[in-house]
């Protein structure tokens, strides 16, 4: 067993870290107040290859492993949790079920323009009234000679006001059961295809979601991803992978929480001493600290076992539960240790802990989590 | 067109350094980095070559185990490293380090233009780069804001304490930078894993003509302290007294 990185892993790390600190931590708080699409970090992202990271390189990639993809969200997030779900969500969720049930001719097609980042990725898969319970949605697709319509409305898309590719999911055949959902590509601009107003959120901010709702929406035969029937195995497999970049995220978040209660706790005075002379904060920091250790532990095994080419969705699922809950629970500790002042805008342990949130809700909700990770050792 | 050769050393982040009460430094869990200034080396040699066309090697001499070194290096640029290492490559002073570089460069390398940092981010000793040009026998500009190359001569400015003296020299030459002179740019992905791919060509002890001993010896590192006397004075004549009192017992006023 061998805990390091490889040279080329730690280098990733360490320049994903000084972009962020030279291009994102300068805008975070400015994006998370104004909700604003950070495109020109996304730019960046995209001429330093970092957005389509574990592809490979016939498809515009830069066939790294699926860990140090993780490592990238990590410390992005660690700056802005926001931008660092944007890369996730276009990675995981959008370029990988393309890469993996897509055939030639639409990996051919749709994944070198996103995996150089020129084109955004999105995933519409979730309902007003279908979230975890999947099988609740109601948007239909019927086939048409050589045309798919698309019908029905899906909420909280992630990326959907900025994305040039969204993928979505329809029921081709409701009367079949989990079999009768299918997953499909579609471009911006195919008409029927409506991007809502985007949403404006407690956390992660500057991530753009939006409602998108297809209104006899004609999109090519060709567009079908996998075959009919295959939609409900391609969006767990979308998840097994996105839950990955959202532990990664929640280290980074959680990272950062632990970042600031260092230095805020070594110069602020109280009876006298720094505050982290005092027992209570050492023992908050202590666990905050050994927290972290577990959660990247956890998340890189997950990906790690993903590499190895096998199966990881258990451990995907539970990376993901620990990671979420540790950072919603350090980053409220965070802003205890920053008190009022923590409570207050401008100081980055607020944001933290509205970022934090999301990450126990999207990709499936911790009780999912708990859901999958009970059906997996109670089997 | 102009063949560049970029000196770098790796060393340790001071960020990691933790000092303990007694001044003594705890280097157990530090982690490298490239030298700050090297940094600039190595862009200013990438862009001149952007401009000019040409070649860029990078190269430094230190332990075997800094291959992370020159990765992070090769990721910025130059298309191949020299490696020069030996497991007592350790703790090297200036004169060793400038020497070993000339012995290896006038016997194995060619060069129209060797561009180092102003000094390394840690010792800062700014030695290397005018002895390297010393014993290699060309001329040596150093502070460095803005180079260009015009024909065979390389024109400088030098930033000197009221204004900027504009200095040309025939190549070969070598360059020390100041950080002023350029942004480096930050390694993309695709950088950092072409790096893996680039020649390396390591050179060992063996490969030396001579062995370089130290001239000087560094007897102890510490942290420096900074005594703090906390006392309180009020705002009463008396108080004021006391004030100036004790300034003048510790010798602050007289």
């Amino acid at each position: 067993m061998d805990f390091r990185l490889t040279e080329e892993q730690e280098l990733i790390r360490s320049n994903m870290r000084e972009f962020a600190e030279t291009y994102v931590d300068p805008i975070a708080a400015e994006i998370d107040e104004s909700a604003r699409y950070p495109a020109e970090v996304i730019e960046k992202l995209a001429e330093g290859g970092w957005m389509g990271m574990p592809f490979p390189v016939e498809y515009g990639g830069q066939g790294t492993d699926y860990l140090t993809y993780a490592i990238a969200i990590e410390e992005l997030s660690r700056s802005c949790a926001a931008t660092g779900f944007t890369m996730s969500v276009h990675t995981s969720l959008s370029l990988m079920p393309i890469f993996l049930f897509g055939n030639e001719e639409q990996k051919k097609k749709y994944l070198p323009p996103l995996a150089q980042g020129k084109h955004i990725g999105a995933f519409a898969l979730t309902e007003p009234g279908a979230g975890t319970d999947v099988g609740a949605a109601t948007t239909t697709a019927v086939l048409e000679g050589d045309e798919y319509v698309l019908n029905g409305t899906k909420t909280f898309c992630s990326n959907g006001p900025v994305a040039d590719t969204y993928v979505t999911f329809a029921w081709t055949d409701k009367s079949a059961g989990r079999k009768g959902l299918s997953a499909f590509i579609v471009s911006k601009g195919t008409p029927g295809l409506k991007v809502g107003s985007h949403f404006m959120k407690m956390g992660i901010r500057a991530s753009q979601t939006s409602e998108i709702i297809f209104k006899d929406c004609r999109i090519p035969k060709a567009n079908l991803l996998g075959k009919e029937g295959d939609g409900m195995k391609i969006a767990m497999n979308c998840f097994d992978h996105g839950r990955i970049g959202i532990a990664g995220q929640s280290v980074g978040i959680t990272q950062a929480a632990l970042d600031e209660s260092i230095n805020y706790s070594k110069q602020r005075i109280q009876f006298g001493k720094p505050i982290s002379k005092n027992q209570a904060i050492q023992w908050w920091i202590a666990d905050m600290a050994t927290d972290i250790n577990a959660a990247r532990f956890l998340t890189y095994h997950a990906a790690w076992l993903k590499d190895q080419g096998q199966p990881f969705t258990k451990e995907a699922s539970m990376a993901k539960v620990f990671c979420a809950e540790m950072a919603m629970k350090h980053t409220v500790k965070a802003v205890q240790i920053h008190g009022g002042y923590g409570y207050c805008k401008g100081f980055k342990v607020e944001r933290l802990m509205r970022d934090a949130k999301i990450t126990e809700i999207y990709e499936g909700t911790s009780e999912a989590q708990r859901m999958v990770i009970a059906g997996t050792v109670l089997r | 067109m102009p063949e560049i050769l970029c000196c770098f050393k790796w060393l340790i982040d001071e960020s990691y350094i933790r000092a303990s009460s007694s001044g003594e430094l705890d280097l157990e869990t530090v982690d490298y980095k490239l030298s700050n200034y090297d940094r600039n080396a190595i862009e200013e040699s990438v862009r001149l070559q952007e401009e000019y066309g040409g070649t860029v090697s990078a190269i430094t001499v230190g332990l075997p185990d800094s291959t992370k070194g020159v990765k992070d290096a090769l990721s910025r640029g130059p298309e191949k490293a020299y490696f020069i290492n030996d497991d007592s490559f350790e703790n090297l002073e200036p004169s060793q380090t400038a020497a070993i570089l000339a012995d290896i460069i006038s016997s194995q390398i060619n060069y129209d233009l060797i561009i180092c940092g102003e000094g390394s981010s840690d010792l800062y000793a700014q030695q290397v780069g005018p002895r390297l040009a010393e014993k290699l026998g060309i001329p040596c500009i150093s502070y460095i804001q803005k180079v260009q190359i015009e024909g065979d001569r390389i024109v400088a400015e030098k930033k000197v304490e009221d204004g900027i003296e504009v200095i040309s020299a025939p190549m070969p030459v070598l360059l020390t930078v100041l950080p002023d002179i350029n942004t480096p740019r930050i390694p993309g992905l695709k950088d950092t894993l072409g790096a893996s791919k680039k020649p390396v060509i390591n050179i060992s002890k063996d490969d030396l003509t001579v062995s370089y001993e130290a001239k000087i010896h560094t007897n102890a590192i510490i942290a420096a302290s900074m005594e703090r006397n906390c006392q309180k004075f009020g705002s009463e004549t008396e108080d004021i007294a006391n004030l100036a009192r004790a300034l003048a017992k510790e010798g602050v006023i007289k």
